[in-house]
């Protein structure tokens, strides 16, 4: 019943055994929208809006990304009453402790930017006026919905790029955990480097963590040592950025542009931005239209390619480009056949992989090895 | 690099922290002071690392400000335990609670900043040369260098080749004696607990303008605590505690290289390696062979406050 795999992104941090049953996630959930009756308007005066963060703002990462978020909301809707914003808060009961104080300071709408599943569950259930968000989530409730990035996408043309820059065809991935946001991640960035070098492979380290720079930089030390001349990976922090820079080899991010700590290795991100998201979010709620549903934010809608780095010839970076104009245009890279690492066919030939299918991907592609799948 | 030259040279750097915060607890606990702080210590020295380099960059600033800051911890816990003679090991474990958690207030500006000066590599001319060592060994930065040669060179001589160093291991041995005898007991208990106070803090800039190189809450990881196992592991001694750091070290980069290179063993079993391999190497021995468990003794008056009046 447990199913390791399917834990969200990142309610992994700080998250005892106790928790890991509760993020099980029920298949085929795709829905429409509920058809509960929308909340009622509220004037912007009155309202008021709570953010929870699983890290501190500072991050420069996920959680700076979130807050970016908030300050747009702020902007559009001087009159708010009061916005309430809590860093730290861990995937423990200490969460629903939390939400529940955003409740009862008068909460309109609740954002809780790291999925804390259940011990955000138990509140959204207690106050059904309240318009609960949970990103990275996966239930959907009277009052509760979610939202996450089709970070696959940039993933992918980062992808290509890396097939084009790297000269061994092999690529590193200092992963956190074997959950559905690295599967989902280390395949799309392989099958875009394939696109270009069919003969390209994918070597993982997994870490354990969303943010150790200790072990992030040992584990990006271990692949340019192995051969691997092209570093990616899922981390809130410029570790292994850092180590190629110094290694003289190339790498890509996520979340903010943080070149400057490795302005000679730095390719791309996959950047993030959540201000138009919730902006939307909370206007609908201040309406009178908003009602739970089921968002992932797509391509240069959320979630898009850095710029690239100073390094990287423009015609690498224009033919990556190409293939972003392409996804825009309706494309998709994730069609069939694609077999699993074990030589497999998983995905039929001709068939295209639902946006759900790539969200909740949990097994690796060919040429993918270190992610037990 | 050759698959040996690079895990050796990692190897050295990542265990430099534990071999550097031990060193530390080493000192403290051979004049009979049990320092649970080293965790603590360690966040506090990290934090100041980076703090200071970002006011002034320059490395060895950072670091002797980390050490002035671990000082400073270790005249209060010193004086808590040597003079007002309060339960060590509940000292210990304030000093580390009061310094994870000064250390991720303080350090909330520079959570994820990169280090903005750190100790850069200096290649040692000839030795430098010698294959596998001298890539791995003798082209780090200037701490490792200290860390597994001047420092367990100085401090073995100094508490097995001088006076100085039969009093002090006199002092956790038997105080009393030592005290009848003229030895300075409550100062020099104080001086070594302030001193590997001071290193242990040094771990922590370590790790932060060396070795990681950035703060971020809970860059320690527990690493604290380990350093103060492998001084029991060790038997109490500078030169044994570096090796068994450097061994944690190997097996831990041993854990990254395999998965590197596909080893078909589960990343889980990989990280679990370093335990594994300590629990192996370390107690093994110590149960096998009584003569080993003789030599690996603890002070004889470890942990226990000295009350000249109360005799």
């Amino acid at each position: 019943m447990i199913d390791l795999k399917r834990l969200s992104r990142r309610g992994l941090l700080n998250m005892g055994a106790i928790g890991a049953a509760s993020l099980v996630m029920p298949k085929g959930l795709l829905r429409p929208a509920y058809a509960a009756e929308p909340l009622a308007p509220i004037a912007e005066e009155d309202a008021v809006i709570g953010f929870g963060h699983v890290g501190p703002i500072t991050d420069e990462g996920w959680t700076w990304s979130h807050h970016q978020g908030l300050l747009a909301v702020q902007e559009a809707y001087p009159k708010l009453k009061k916005i309430h914003e809590v860093e730290n808060v861990p995937y423990s009961a200490d969460a629903t402790r939390t939400y529940r104080q955003f409740v009862s300071e008068g909460a309109n709408m609740i954002f809780d930017t790291s999925s804390t599943g259940d011990f955000l569950h138990e509140v959204v259930r207690r106050a059904p006026d309240v318009a609960f968000m949970e990103c990275d989530g996966h239930a959907i409730m009277d009052n509760l919905g979610w939202y996450y990035l089709a970070h696959w996408y940039p993933t992918y043309i980062v992808g290509v790029a890396a097939g084009h820059l790297s000269k061994t065809g092999k690529l590193g991935y200092v992963a956190s955990f074997p959950v559905p946001s690295v599967f989902c991640s280390t395949n799309s960035f392989l099958m875009g480097a394939r696109s270009v070098n069919p003969d390209a492979t994918l070597q993982t380290i997994v870490i354990n963590s969303w943010f150790d720079p200790q072990a992030a930089t040992q584990a990006g030390t271990a692949l340019i040592d192995n051969g691997c001349d092209f570093l990616f990976g899922i981390m809130d922090e410029a570790g292994y950025l850092q180590v190629a820079e110094k290694r003289g080899v190339w790498a890509a991010m996520w979340n903010t542009d943080i070149r400057r700590y490795g302005p000679n290795a730095y390719v791309s991100s996959i950047i993030i931005d959540f201000k138009d998201f919730y902006v939307d979010q909370v206007g609908k709620r201040l309406a009178g239209t908003w009602v739970p549903g089921e968002h992932i934010l797509p391509l240069a809608g959320g979630v898009d390619r850095d710029v690239w780095g100073q390094n990287v010839p423009k015609e690498v970076g224009d033919a990556a480009d190409a293939v972003r104009q392409k996804m825009l245009d309706g494309w998709s890279p994730f069609v069939g056949e694609i077999k699993d690492a074990s030589g497999a066919t998983r995905v039929e030939a001709g068939k295209q992989m639902t946006e759900l299918d790539l969200y909740t991907w949990d097994w690796s592609i060919e040429g993918v090895s270190g992610l037990s799948g | 690099m050759d698959l040996l030259t690079s895990l050796l040279a990692t190897a050295f750097l990542a265990g430099g922290v534990l071999a550097f915060a031990a060193l530390g607890e080493v000192l403290a606990e051979r004049v009979g002071v049990v320092n649970l702080g080293v965790e603590g210590l360690m966040a506090m020295g990290a934090v100041t690392g980076v703090a200071a380099v970002t006011a002034v960059p320059s490395p060895a600033f950072g670091f002797l400000a980390s050490l002035a800051v671990g000082a400073a911890l270790g005249i209060a816990f010193a004086s808590a335990t040597v003079f007002l003679r309060a339960n060590q090991v509940l000292c210990g474990l304030a000093l580390t609670l009061i310094g994870t958690g000064l250390s991720a207030t303080v350090g909330r500006g520079y959570s994820g900043m990169p280090s903005p000066a750190v100790f850069e590599r200096v290649e040692i001319p000839l030795l430098s040369k010698i294959p596998v060592l001298g890539p791995a060994l003798f082209s780090q930065n200037i701490l490792v260098y200290l860390i597994y040669i001047v420092l367990p060179v100085a401090l073995h001589y100094l508490m097995f080749r001088t006076r100085h160093g039969l009093n002090l291991r006199a002092v956790g041995e038997n105080p009393a004696a030592a005290d009848s005898a003229g030895i300075p007991v409550g100062l020099i208990r104080f001086a070594y607990v302030v001193a590997g106070s001071a290193l242990s803090a040094g771990a922590g800039a370590y790790l932060t303008l060396a070795f990681v190189p950035s703060w971020s809450d809970g860059v320690v990881a527990g690493r604290g605590w380990i350093a103060v196992a492998l001084v029991i592991f060790a038997g109490y001694r500078p030169i044994p505690v570096v090796l068994s750091a450097l061994f944690f070290g190997f097996v831990t980069a041993l854990g990254f290289v395999g998965q590197a290179r596909g080893w078909p063993v589960g990343a889980a079993v990989l990280s679990m390696m370093p335990y594994l391999g300590t629990i192996a190497l370390i107690i093994v021995p110590v149960l096998a062979w009584q003569k080993v468990r003789r030599l690996m003794a603890a002070p004889a008056s470890l942990g226990e406050p000295y009350h000249r009046d109360l005799r």
